[in-house]
């Protein structure tokens, strides 16, 4: 009996362990389980260069919802995206890839508009700036071409 | 080859049925094309051509033809640019407290603002060559892709957002190598309009105003 006694405190131990380790993952590993507290939309980009899924999307720099997920379609960028319900967009936001700082990861910004049309669930956003390459746009203006 | 199977369809001893078939053919073709109203493309190269025409022509040349050359660019401007949509999504949402009166002032001076902005720009044009690269349809938006070629040779790519209005398409925004417009101004309005309220942006767009007229006023009082 007492053996049986220690193999089930140790299971329960292992168990316990676990169930710690996983919430320890769900916490840390920033994996949201917004799961029915949030609608899809999504963009249509000409390029997303560096844009992955799990980006953030931010207004006003508050995160307000994640990338799902980025998809080729008729040659452009589709990224689709989940943002927490009771964010409203306006048909006339402005989806804009961002960089943070110079070089750091890309997310993406909305700036919303002011049209009395709110995009509904599983609409689009419309209006995108796509990512600036800084490098390029240097080059360009400030050493013309050959 | 397609007469050939037509006429072993015996249409050619049936020549009603054959004009029939050529009749809905046509129908199709013109209603797939949406009628013959003019594409988003084609009524803004349109608009760019009469305008790159209005600077060449030498009627208009030279400084004395300033006022002229500009109303002229002007007039076309507004039959192919929103000025009004365009002011009222780089408000964004502090167009909606807006009253009518407050709306329609906002709106001129946003016109004052943009001409002020670019049309000396415009004018500087130099025979650079824009060349039209594609159209995206969507619904009743569209996006035309240009892209305008320097003297020194570097592309700068110009996207117009048009929006159908009945037979016209109408622009709401310009994206300069990828930088939209309406984006920029709406920037710079929010975070004027959040420090410092709506009336400062509006007593800050007329001061500009003015002092541009005041300056331009003395130039030529200077050339005379």
């Amino acid at each position: 009996m007492r053996r049986s006694a220690l193999d089930l405190a140790v299971g329960v131990f292992v168990l316990l362990g676990i169930l710690a380790l996983g919430w320890l993952s769900v916490r840390l590993g920033k994996v949201d389980i917004f799961g029915g507290e949030s609608y899809t939309v999504t963009a249509d980009f000409p390029t997303t260069a560096g844009l992955k899924n799990g980006s953030s999307i931010e207004i006003a720099g508050v995160e307000i919802g994640r990338v799902t997920s980025i998809q080729l379609a008729n040659y452009q960028a589709r990224v689709v995206m989940s943002i927490r319900n009771g964010v409203k967009l306006t048909e006339d936001s402005i989806a804009s890839i961002k960089t943070r700082g110079l070089i750091g990861e890309k997310f993406l910004q909305i700036s919303p508009g002011g049209s009395e049309r709110i995009i509904k669930p599983n609409g689009k956003i419309t209006e995108v700036e796509p990512p600036i390459d800084l490098e390029e746009l240097l080059s360009k203006y400030v050493f013309g071409k050959v | 080859m397609i007469g050939r199977h037509l006429s072993r369809l015996a249409l050619a001893r049936r020549p009603a049925l054959a004009s029939g078939v050529a009749l809905a053919g046509l129908l199709i073709l013109s209603t797939a094309q949406g009628g013959w109203a003019a594409t988003a493309q084609e009524q803004l190269k349109g608009a760019i051509d009469r305008v790159v025409t209005t600077l060449e022509s030498p009627a208009l040349k030279g400084n004395g033809k300033v006022a002229e050359r500009r109303s002229a660019v002007r007039k076309i401007a507004n039959e192919i640019f929103d000025f009004g949509e365009i002011a009222r999504r780089s408000l964004g949402r502090y167009w909606q407290p807006l009253s009518e009166a407050q709306r329609s002032e906002f709106v001129g001076l946003f016109g004052d603002l943009l001409e002020r902005s670019y049309i000396s720009k415009i004018e500087l044009y130099g025979g650079e060559k824009i060349i039209y690269s594609g159209e995206r349809m969507d619904g009743d938006l569209a996006t035309v892709s240009t892209k305008i070629i320097t003297k020194n040779g570097t592309e700068v790519p110009v996207d117009y957002r048009l929006f159908r209005r009945g037979e016209n398409w109408m622009v709401y925004d310009v994206n300069v190598e990828g930088i939209s417009l309406v984006s920029n101004y709406r920037t710079q309005f929010n975070k004027i309009i959040q420090t410092s309220g709506y009336n400062t942006l509006v007593d800050r767009m007329k001061t500009k105003q003015t002092e541009f007229l005041e300056g331009a006023a003395q130039k030529k009082k200077a050339q005379n």
